[in-house]
Order: structure tokens, then C-alpha cells, then sequence
């Protein structure tokens, strides 16, 4: 997840700095207006517990274990604000202190896990807890979901920067001079490390500590819990009828995800039939289309990325697109939208069915 | 003259009172300890003492100023004070909180906007007072329980203030280093300074204080010289001070001996 | 203690053994910085300005014989500095080989061009542009990892961050980065210390379930004392005279050594870049 030197660009890495400037100046002067003296102290101790969260095993189902990245966590102990800051930091003192990420894409790695990470998680656990009181296991839920939803997010925004290389910046022989693989491999190459191991290890940490937190401590929830949110559930019966369709929700994600790439490598046939005129496309074909017959026994380096996963994406695009990249970027933000409309729409359909008139929930950034 | 000037001081935690209604005038020059077991107010009141929490009710004076949240908007009498009163906290981690020990003790001088070369000054001729000049590089993390004592106690020394609250000043230490601590503290206030110490450690009370405010629950029970709270069983025992171990022997009669700790 | 006997490499142990390798690293940084080599007498902002603008080339350079030779000129300042030779190139080794040459040996097959060669069995193709293009991300993961390794372990932490005023990072920013770094080392001794004391009270192996119970609770146990800490530390920090406002100290002067240093760096610098046009 974290990116190293030599994958991207220094145009791009220059772009992610500026991308991420205005993010740590607007988080910083919020967090000067709201916890004023106490900024210093409260944002370096998240940060070192950050650093220190991010080195845990995380034992997962089915006996692997996966590291966390804890912005989740932190959008919802410290607000989005608090968790920008907090979690750059950690990962600026992880490049220096110990290569892990590269130097010059600093602006990289904080602009897709402090400040996409934050921001997708921070919207996520709002929208899902709706108003659910602090000790109620919705809450658990929508952490957990969070959690898992804004890996992925960080995940797919870094996929696009590394599959957006080859087709940028090539050297005189026509070798890519930074990350090789275009967005077809890119893509479905960090996505399924995230949806599976990465993901459910996120998951596990937020939700996890979440539930700690409501037995233990409370009032650490509150903060980003929104107004009016009661303490203790005064109807319990109501948030655990809540809570079911939101099991529900994960589950389908889970398994529907991973199944749409499927389905995108089964139409992959169609697509290397179809006539692209652009040199890029050419080249994402191309490139998928070496790995003829899947091999039995893939060599270690190849499991990552291996080249049975083909291009699921192109094949959800307009097809007045002939611009290969633009319509990856294009399906790729339509599926992020999607599925934030998907919970939104669950989550008022919640609402409404909990508690009528109160939808008055806002979300704050 | 009086130093601090306390009437009917209540604080409350949520919904935990840890000071109720407590007076107590401390006068200036003198050596103050103040004994409680765990949840007595005692630290509580020490903070309140330090301009860090401010009376719920109740009013607290400093040299005749009170001590509330609007004074310490006031930068000129917030500057003085935190120049005037220094205060060691009973965690050393929490007090460290720099990269280095020389960025540790020049945090305060620091803050208070002394010249650059000042600072260095106070700090290299502080870090040399207290033995502790060849550790300014080291990182607070490598140091042994002792030494963060000592460098947390140079960094509220460096400021050379006039009053010096100490929280439970010997807590985690060996009894080496308490002797030590002790020794440091004691050639330091030369009796023109004012030392308050709260603890609960009874072996050091005699070496501490030459005058003693028992606290128990938030309120103040005794007001007495060391030696007579030492000998007053009773009262430690009612306070958990000590805790008395009662043996039933066989002839039948009730045989009691306290444990005074750390003697 | 109890005679458990549990698996090496659980999870817990793996947490533990990275969590003390994390804290030995920050001695052996310490230590090494104490040197008296080259690069330990520069200035820091020298080092900083210096080493970013050798990373800086080595990212900018479209040719691998400069990056190559940037490389070169990491490992020749590593000896003229008599830093641990062996700990450097394990450490660069450990993230070029384990980490990029993995993600980077697909790209020999999956790059489309010239093609040099055949795979037998498999028949995949291997492509003059695929190995170009794996000898630039191993090369410049190898190049800048060393030219990283050379300033942290040259430089105390505190004078990296101090340094950073140099380049207008905000003082705000520079304290909490030195303050964060302070607590990484104090949280990273508290979690050790949490997994030893669980480790010992456990007898056999957990449940899958138990097991993430296990973490979530540490790391919830951790949180909790983190923003307890900050609280205590805000107070600290208000006791001595903080008013929202960080004073520091700048006490860095720059020498002649320091200059020509930094000439130096930007020189090489500036012919890489020109070079690997």
C-alpha cells in the first residue's frame, strides 16, 4: 500500500504534494479553531499510535494475518481533520525513519491513505451510524465498514496513479520509466490484495476497537458521533433490527465485488475482439493478453499480479469512449459512486423506517 | 505572607467530587507536604494549585491573585506565573515530551521568549547542576527511571521558579534515587523557595516538609508538624495511609501493628 | 514462565519481534548519528537539502546507467561516513529484493515491445522494454533507499526535524512530528510489553476469534492510553509557559565544510538530471 520511490513519476508525485497542501492547511486551521492548545498534543499521540497500530499482526479469518492502516479509526476517534494530520504524520515519519514508502511520494501516500482514507471513512461512518446511540452495535457495523470501504478507496485512487505511469512516461525505447503496469493490471492487482486481505484487516481493527471503546470509554466516541446522539440505547430492540440489513450490505459487497471482477475478466474475450484505434489500449491488450493460458503454478512475483485478472473495468464503459484510461478512471469513480449511493440509500432507507422525521442528519466535513 | 489562599474549594470529575469544600492557607517559604491516599484530591488540588484546572466554587488565591481561566487570558500574569511556579508531575513521560533531553529542558525558557543564548546558558548550566549534562542528546525513552525524574525536575528548575509543587516526587523509584531526588530538592530550596509535595509515602514526609495537610475524600482532615501525623496511628489508619494487619491469637485477645509504607 | 509453547511466527510473536526491531533501529540511528564520519559533522539542513536533491535526481533520470551511478555515489558517501556498511545494504537489499523485485519481475513479460526471449514451458515472452523498465524500479527503489538510509542513520531525529524549518514546514508541524516520534518509542515499549504480558497468561493456542479479540483489545487498550497521555502532556506542556504558540530553538550554524557539502549535492544533482535527460 505504501508507495515507494521509483513508481511514480515526479510530475505525479509533484501533483499529489499540491494535491495534498490544501487538505493539511484547511486541517490544520480547523483544528487550531477546535481544540486550539490542545492540537499538539492530541494529534502527535494519534499519530504515534497510528505508527504503532500500523505494525500489529491482525489475525484474520482463515488463518492469514494483515496490517492496518487505522485512518478509519482515526476519522472516528479525531473527526476527518484530526485523522489528516494524524495519519501523515505517522506515514512521513515511516519514510524517513524507515523507507517504508518512498521520500518523494510522500504527498502520494498521504494524499491516498491520510486524506482519501480519512475523508471516505469519515463519510461512511456517519452516513451508516445515522443516529445510533454510542454503545449500539450499529455502530460497531458502520465502523468496520468504514473501515474496509476506505482501504479500498485508498487502494483504487493508488491503483489509478500507478496505472496512469506506462501511459504517461515512457523512456526512448518505449519502456515504461516508472510503475509498467497500465491501469488493466493496476487495477484488479491492488484491488484484490485490498478487498480481501487488506480490507478485512481494517475491518477488523475498526470494528474491533470500536467495540472496545463503547465498553471501556465511551466518550472517545463522541466526538464525531453527531448531535443529539444518546449515550446509551434507550431502544435496543430498534438498533439491533438495524442492524441486520447492514450485515447484509457487507456481505453482498463482499461477495459481489470480487465476483464483478470475475465477470469482467469472463468479458474479456469481447473486448480484445472489439477494435480500439488508441496506442494505449492497444498496449493494456497487449499487455493482458500474454498470459494466454493461466499457468498452474504462477511464480511468487506473479501472484500479485497476475494476468488472468484482465481489464474488468473497460467493459462497463460508454463505448463512445474510445480513450482507454479515461474511461478506467470514468467506471472506476462510477463504481466508487456507486456503492457510496448504494449505502446511502440503505442507510436513509434505515432511517425512515427507524425513525420517521428524524432524517435531518447532517454530515459535516 | 501567604502564598496560596484556598476557601471552600469544590471540584468535580463528571460526576466524582475529588475537592469538596476544602480551606487551606499555605503560607510562603515553607515546606508543605501533602498526604492522601490514591483519590484524596490530593494531585487534583496540586493542578488547581498550578493554574492547570480552575475552582468549580470556591476561590483559590495566588499572592492575593485569584486564580481563574479569564487571569491566565492575561499573557503578562500567565508569563509570570508559569515563570514563578514550576511543577514536577507524577508521570515522567508525561512531562517529557520532547525529542531530546536539551530540548526538554529549553521547552520552558522557551516559552517564556528567553534570547537564544540565554536559554542555552540556563539549560547547559542546569543540565550541569542536576549531573545530567552528558545525556543532552539522548532520547528521553532511553533513560533509566531515575534520570527522567531528574531531567523533568531540570526542566521546571531551568525556569528558576519561586514556588515548586512536586506530585508524588519519589513514585517508582529505588530507594537510591529517592535519596538522590531528595538531596537534589532539598539543596534547591534553600529556605527562601516554597515546596509543596503531594504523596502518599510517609518514609519521606520527615525530609520534605516541616508542615503537613492531611487530605482524605477531597477535604482536609489534619493540619499538623510531620512528626505528629507519623505518630498518629488513628488517623493514618482511618485515612489508608497505613493499613493495619489485626492477627487473632490464641489467648483470644486482638493484636495490631501498622505498615507504615516505604519505612 | 508458563511452559506455553506456541508456534514461532504467530501473530502476536511477528507483532512483537517488528515492534522490538522498530525500537532497535531508533538506537542504532542514535548511535551511528554520534559518529564522527562525514556525513555526522555536516549540517543536518545540508544532509536534508543535500540527500533530497540526490532523491530528487534519481527520480527525475531517464536513464538507469545514472541512476546506477547515483547509487554509487550513496554507497561511496555511506563509506566515507564509516557507517555500518553491512546493516545499509541489508536493509536496502531487504526492499529492493523482498519488496520490489517481485513487483517488478512480472513487468519483464507483461511489458509489450522488442521481444528477447522465451519463457520455455509457459511460453511467456520477455520484452527488451519489460527488462528496461524492471531494472528502473529496482534500481531506483535500490538508489533512494540507500540515499533515505544515509540520513537517518547520519543524523539525529530531532536535528532531521529541526531541519525541516529550513524549508518552511511550519513550526507547528515540525513539534508534532518531534513529539510524535518521542511517543512512538514510549507507545511501541507499552504494546511490547501488553503482547508479553498476554503471551504469558495464554496457555495453547487461541480461536481465530480470540486471536483478533486479542489485537483489537491491545490496540484499544493502546488508544485509550494514547489520548489519556495527550491530556496529561497538554498539561505538562501549559505547566511550562505554552500558549498555543511553539517557540524552538535554531541552533544550527553553517560551516565552510557545509557549503562546499552542499554544492556538492546540488552539483550531482543537477548532472544527473542533465545526464539522464
Amino acid at each position: 500500500m505504501h508507495v515507494p520511490d521509483g513508481y511514480l513519476s515526479p510530475a505525479t508525485c509533484a501533483a499529489l504534494y499540491a494535491g495534498a497542501a490544501p487538505f493539511w492547511f484547511v486541517a490544520l486551521r480547523r483544528l487550531e479553531r477546535t481544540l486550539h492548545t490542545r492540537l499538539v498534543p492530541r494529534v502527535s499521540l494519534f499519530a504515534a499510535f497510528s505508527f504503532v497500530v500500523m505494525m500489529f499482526n491482525i489475525p484474520l479469518p482463515g488463518g492469514t494475518t494483515g496490517h492496518a492502516v487505522g485512518m478509519a479509526l482515526a476519522a472516528i476517534v479525531l473527526g476527518p481533520a484530526g485523522a489528516i494530520l494524524a495519519i501523515s504524520t505517522a506515514l512521513i515519519i515511516q519514510a524517513f525513519f524507515f523507507g517504508d514508502g518512498g521520500i518523494t511520494a510522500i504527498g502520494a501516500n498521504c494524499f491516498n491513505m491520510a486524506i482519501v482514507g480519512s475523508l471516505v471513512a469519515f463519510v461512511v461512518y456517519r452516513v451508516l451510524a445515522g443516529r445510533a446511540p454510542l454503545d449500539s452495535p450499529r455502530r460497531v457495523v458502520a465502523a468496520g465498514l468504514a473501515g474496509y470501504v476506505a482501504i479500498n478507496a485508498a487502494a483504487l485512487v493508488t491503483a489509478i496513479e500507478f496505472g496512469l505511469q506506462p501511459l504517461l512516461f515512457l523512456d526512448a525505447s518505449g519502456a515504461p520509466l516508472y510503475c509498467p503496469y497500465p491501469l488493466s493490471v493496476a487495477v484488479p492487482a491492488m484491488m484484490i490484495g485490498h478487498l480481501t486481505i487488506a480490507g478485512i484487516a481494517e475491518l477488523v481493527l475498526t470494528g474491533g476497537v470500536v467495540a472496545f471503546l463503547q465498553r471501556t470509554d465511551p466518550a472517545l466516541l463522541a466526538a464525531t458521533a453527531g448531535r443529539g446522539v444518546m449515550a446509551i440505547a434507550g431502544n435496543s430492540a430498534a438498533a439491533s433490527g438495524g442492524l441486520r440489513p447492514l450485515w447484509i450490505t457487507l456481505g453482498v459487497l463482499l461477495v459481489l465485488t470480487p465476483l464483478g471482477l470475475l465477470a469482467g475478466g469472463a468479458a474479456w474475450g469481447e473486448w480484445q475482439a472489439s477494435d480500439f484505434s488508441d496506442a494505449a489500449s492497444r498496449q493494456a491488450i497487449a499487455a493482458a493478453s500474454l498470459g494466454q493460458p493461466p499457468p498452474a503454478t504462477p511464480p511468487r512475483g506473479l501472484e500479485r499480479f497476475s494476468s488472468t485478472w484482465t481489464a474488468p473495468l473497460p467493459d462497463y464503459a460508454p463505448p463512445f469512449l474510445r480513450s482507454a484510461p479515461v474511461g478506467y478512471a470514468l467506471s472506476a469513480m462510477f463504481g466508487a459512486g456507486l456503492v457510496i449511493l448504494a449505502i446511502t440509500g440503505i442507510a436513509a432507507l434505515l432511517r425512515v423506517r427507524q425513525r420517521a422525521g428524524t432524517a435531518d442528519d447532517t454530515v459535516s466535513l | 505572607m501567604t502564598l496560596f489562599e484556598i476557601e471552600s474549594l469544590t471540584y468535580r470529575f463528571n460526576r466524582i467530587t475529588a475537592l469538596d469544600g476544602l480551606s487551606m492557607t499555605i503560607p510562603a517559604g515553607t515546606r508543605i507536604g501533602l498526604l492522601g491516599a490514591n483519590g484524596s484530591g490530593k494531585s487534583t488540588l496540586l493542578r488547581i494549585l498550578d493554574g492547570l484546572y480552575f475552582a468549580e466554587s470556591g476561590v483559590v488565591r495566588f499572592l492575593g491573585d485569584a486564580l481563574t481561566e479569564a487571569r491566565f487570558g492575561d499573557n503578562e500574569f500567565a508569563y509570570g506565573f508559569r515563570r514563578r511556579v514550576g511543577m514536577l508531575f507524577q508521570n515522567p513521560d508525561a512531562q517529557l515530551f520532547n525529542a531530546t533531553v536539551f530540548d526538554e529542558v529549553a521547552f520552558g525558557p522557551l516559552q517564556l521568549r528567553w534570547s537564544a543564548a540565554d536559554v542555552r546558558a540556563r539549560v547547559m548550566d542546569t543540565l550541569e547542576r542536576l549531573r545530567l549534562a552528558h545525556l543532552e542528546h539522548r532520547v528521553p525513552q532511553r533513560l533509566s527511571g531515575g534520570e527522567k525524574k531528574r531531567v523533568a525536575l531540570a526542566s521546571v528548575l531551568v525556569m528558576d521558579p519561586e514556588v515548586l509543587l512536586l506530585d508524588e516526587p519519589t513514585d517508582a523509584l529505588d530507594p537510591r534515587s529517592q535519596s538522590q531526588l531528595i538531596d537534589l530538592l532539598m539543596g534547591w530550596a534553600d529556605g527562601s523557595k516554597s515546596v509543596i509535595t503531594a504523596t502518599h509515602h510517609l518514609g519521606i514526609l520527615g525530609d520534605i516538609a516541616d508542615r503537613c495537610f492531611v487530605l482524605d475524600r477531597g477535604r482536609l482532615v489534619a493540619d499538623r508538624t510531620p512528626a505528629d501525623i507519623l505518630q498518629d496511628e488513628d488517623l493514618l489508619d482511618r485515612t489508608n495511609l497505613i493499613h493495619v494487619h489485626r492477627h487473632r491469637h490464641d489467648e483470644g485477645h486482638v493484636h495490631s501493628h501498622p505498615h507504615l509504607h516505604g519505612l | 514462565m508458563s511452559g506455553n509453547v506456541r508456534p514461532r511466527g504467530g501473530f502476536a510473536e511477528r507483532t512483537v519481534n517488528g515492534l522490538l526491531e522498530a525500537m532497535e533501529r531508533a538506537m542504532l540511528a542514535e548511535t551511528n548519528a554520534a559518529g564522527t564520519g562525514w556525513l555526522q559533522r555536516l549540517d543536518p539542513r545540508v544532509k536534508l537539502a543535500g540527500l533530497l536533491s540526490l532523491v530528487t535526481a534519481v527520480a527525475m533520470s531517464h536513464r538507469a546507467e545514472v541512476i546506477a551511478a547515483l547509487f554509487g555515489v550513496g554507497i561511496a558517501i555511506a563509506i566515507a561516513s564509516r557507517l555500518p556498511l553491512s546493516t545499509l545494504l541489508s536493509g536496502v537489499s531487504l526492499a529492493t529484493v523482498a519488496f520490489s523485485s517481485a513487483l517488478a519481475l512480472p513487468a519483464i513479460f507483461l511489458t509489450p515491445g522488442r521481444t528477447v526471449g522465451t519463457v520455455p514451458v509457459v511460453g511467456w515472452t520477455i520484452t527488451a522494454q519489460g527488462l528496461t523498465t524492471a531494472g528502473y524500479l529496482v534500481l531506483r527503489v535500490a538508489a533512494t533507499t540507500t540515499l533515505g538510509f544515509l540520513l537517518v542513520f547520519s543524523t539525529r531525529w530531532a536535528h532531521v526535524l529541526k531541519a525541516l524549518r529550513a524549508f518552511r514546514v511550519p513550526v507547528v508541524f515540525v513539534v508534532i512530528l518531534g513529539m510524535t516520534y518521542r511517543y512512538i518509542l514510549l507507545l511501541l515499549e507499552a504494546a511490547r510489553d501488553m503482547f508479553d504480558a498476554r503471551r504469558s497468561r495464554t496457555v495453547g493456542p487461541l480461536a481465530g476469534r480470540e486471536r483478533r479479540r486479542l489485537v483489537t483489545q491491545g490496540a484499544g487498550v493502546l488508544l485509550a492510553k494514547s489520548l489519556h497521555l495527550s491530556g496529561e502532556v497538554f498539561l505538562a506542556m501549559q505547566a511550562r509557559g505554552f500558549r498555543g504558540e511553539v517557540y524552538l530553538l535554531d541552533d544550527f550554524v553553517m560551516a565552510r565544510t557545509d557549503w562546499i557539502a552542499l554544492a556538492s549535492c546540488a552539483g550531482v544533482a543537477l548532472a544527473a538530471v542533465w545526464a539522464g535527460r
